[in-house]
């Protein structure tokens, strides 16, 4: 069948404006950090930097302990990613593999916390963490993180393509569950941990409001932290450093998104959420 | 042995094994067969401890194993769809059991080679599950559960997924594997050919029931209700009902004399209505009637390659009879005649057989009045 080549080309024109408009931030963001902040302040649309500077980022790294900062962050992105794929690998695996009583009700109810909002956990949360003393702490940040539903949904839809028959057929030459685990489930759904462990990355890494609850000292903060101090207004308006330290944050999670997006994209087709 | 006592096995309301009784012998090949849904594969996967039992007793090698688990019921077991793992490769999969068992490098070597040898897969070691054919698939299934050296090896439908002619040859391939390890082999599937050619004995199982459990000779030659004969052969048994009138058999309103020995025993079983039963293969078609003929009309004729199944009406039901000629046109009347000595009769009410009367002299049928 012959389509009208007028409406691929439309189509197109479409797709070209979306992706512009998705990308300019980031191309705004990028141009700007390399510009010097009067030169921004009168001309802020034309973002290519005429005299590309270092400046605002000579300016981050002096001001802020930055490798501490980024240390930090890292340490809380890495520490409940590992935390939420060990933990939803476990509670996917019993959801799908074992018997027991209550099991549908008690996977409901792990679900439903999906839709609970973070407004209402954020105070109760908070109240607990000052209690045990965690407040200002890295450790603060991660505790209440360290399982996560969408992981138990995403892992146990991916563990139920796994044909019953291959666990059946160790459970007969009596293989016990944690091999079974490691050498049978774990290389059939390594796609969809790994992908989960991305996105759980990517979210911790940019966490903002609940860290902001937690770390009150500049040492302990996070990247996104470290940029807010650049816009509030306490900080100043020293936008030009802002973006500097954006596109500082932004590099991780883009290059692991660049490494892995297809993965990400196979997983969140084949659960049926898009 | 593997003995069922009373064993019910249910889902909720669904009762998918009723009333099991079973006794399977050291070394035998039990078939289990039915249609599916008649809780065959539910019996073995019991045997194999992968479903619990609902009630009653299951024992084998005379050691009560309801709540023994699976994995030490030294069973091996082959399913329909293979189960290979996938990540792994012929060797992996082979080994892997056997490899967490811990059992001695040398050892796992040298059944390995044996079982690579037995099934023809030298040269395939490194290959993956997806890159095998399904005939290939079926042969690391087989390697994986003789390298358990188990006592008891249960199949389920394991050549299903096979075409026609590899089954032939896979078949011939489990004889030779039974032969040389005489496990009991507990085997399962709807296809009643599998079930003669590889069973010892054959359970036939309908709704959670056994319906028979005999040689696969008296399965076919002396089933017990109507439901074992009209599975058994293809094309079916042909049942027709019938009432015992005086010293005949009537068929509608045709009739067969019997002779002293059926009628006796006809007698002796007091039942009333019964179902008249027949092999299509086992009935001779003629156009002019003969002194055992009964009167019907050919519905349609179906090319079976050496022979034909000739569709017939006899007083409004239907008989198949074989017939070497095709040679027969829709709505032309014919005579069929029973063989005299192959005929099955059933209590209608109860499905269950009369049996045969004890033989005398070998004239069981003498004419017959239209």
């Amino acid at each position: 069948m012959k389509t009208n080549p007028l409406i691929g080309l439309s189509w197109h024109l479409v797709f070209i404006v979306l992706i512009f408009i998705l990308l300019f931030p980031i191309i705004f963001a990028v141009g700007t950090s390399f510009r010097p902040l009067e030169d921004a302040y009168n001309n802020v649309l034309q973002f290519i930097p005429l005299h590309p500077t270092f400046e605002n980022y000579e300016a981050f790294f002096t001001s802020l302990d930055v490798a501490r900062i980024m240390m930090n962050t890292f340490f809380i992105a890495a520490g409940i990613t590992i935390f939420k794929v060990v933990t939803s690998f476990l509670a996917a695996y019993a959801f799908v593999y074992l018997d027991f009583k209550g099991k549908n009700l008690l996977y409901f109810l792990f679900i439903s916390t999906m839709f609970i909002p973070f407004a209402v956990t954020m105070i109760p949360n908070y109240l607990v963490l000052s209690d045990i003393g965690l407040t200002d702490s890295v450790w603060g940040v991660m505790l209440p993180q360290f399982a996560d539903a969408v992981g138990i949904f995403l892992i146990r839809q991916s563990m139920k393509t796994i044909p019953p028959s291959l666990i059946e057929v160790a459970k007969v030459d009596s293989i016990g569950h944690w091999l079974i685990m490691k050498d049978i489930v774990l290389p059939l759904v390594k796609p969809a941990v790994t992908s989960t462990g991305i996105w759980f990355f990517i979210l911790a890494w940019n966490e903002y409001v609940w860290p902001v609850l937690i770390l009150k000292n500049v040492e302990n903060f996070t990247l996104p932290l470290a940029l807010q101090m650049y816009i509030s207004s306490e900080g100043g308006t020293n936008f030009t450093v802002a973006m500097a330290v954006s596109v500082i944050t932004m590099i991780i999670p883009l290059t692991l998104y660049l490494f892995f997006q297809r993965y990400i994209i196979g997983t969140f087709t084949s659960s049926g959420i898009k | 042995m593997i003995q069922f006592e009373n064993v019910c096995k249910s889902y909720g309301d669904i009762e998918v094994v009723k009333n099991l009784n079973l006794t399977i012998h050291e070394g035998e090949r039990l078939v289990l067969l039915g249609p599916s849904g008649c809780g065959k594969s539910t019996t073995l996967r019991m045997i194999a401890g992968l479903e619990d039992i609902t009630s009653g007793s299951l024992y084998m090698g005379n050691k009560k194993v309801n709540d023994v688990p699976s994995g030490i019921r030294n069973v091996s077991m082959v399913f329909q769809n293979y189960a290979l793992y996938p990540h792994m490769n012929v060797v992996n999969n082979i080994t892997y059991g056997l490899k967490v068992k811990k059992i001695p490098k040398a050892e796992i070597k040298k059944r390995l080679d044996f079982a690579l040898e037995m099934l023809q897969l030298k040269g395939y070691e490194k290959r993956l599950p997806k890159d095998l054919s399904g005939g290939q698939r079926q042969r690391v299934a087989l390697a994986r559960a003789i390298v358990k050296q188990s006592d008891y090896f249960l199949l389920d439908e394991p050549l299903s997924n096979l075409d026609a002619r590899l089954r032939v040859s896979a078949r011939k391939e489990l004889l030779r594997i039974h032969e040389q390890f005489k496990q009991t082999f507990v085997y399962v599937t709807h296809d009643q050919i599998e079930a003669m050619t590889v069973g010892n004995r054959v359970a036939l199982m309908y709704k959670g029931e056994i319906q028979m459990v005999d040689t696969p000779e008296n399965v076919y030659q002396r089933p017990v209700n109507i439901f074992t004969a009209k599975f058994i052969g293809s094309p079916p048994m042909n049942i027709l009902d019938a009432t015992f009138h005086q010293d005949r058999l009537m068929i509608g309103m045709q009739s067969i004399i019997l002779n002293e020995e059926w009628i006796q025993h006809i007698f002796d079983s007091k039942v009333k209505n019964f179902a008249f039963g027949i092999r299509p293969g086992h009935l001779e078609i003629v156009t002019v009637p003969q002194k055992n003929s009964l009167k019907a009309k050919v519905k349609y004729v179906e090319n079976h390659g050496n022979n034909y199944a000739v569709y017939t009406d006899i007083e409004g039901s239907e008989m198949i009879v074989m017939s070497d000629k095709k040679d027969w046109y829709p709505g032309e009347m014919v005579y069929v005649n029973p063989d005299s000595t192959k005929i099955h009769l059933f209590d209608k009410e109860t499905t269950e057989t009369i049996g045969q009367p004890v033989v005398k002299e070998n004239k069981f049928l003498n004419r017959v009045l239209v």
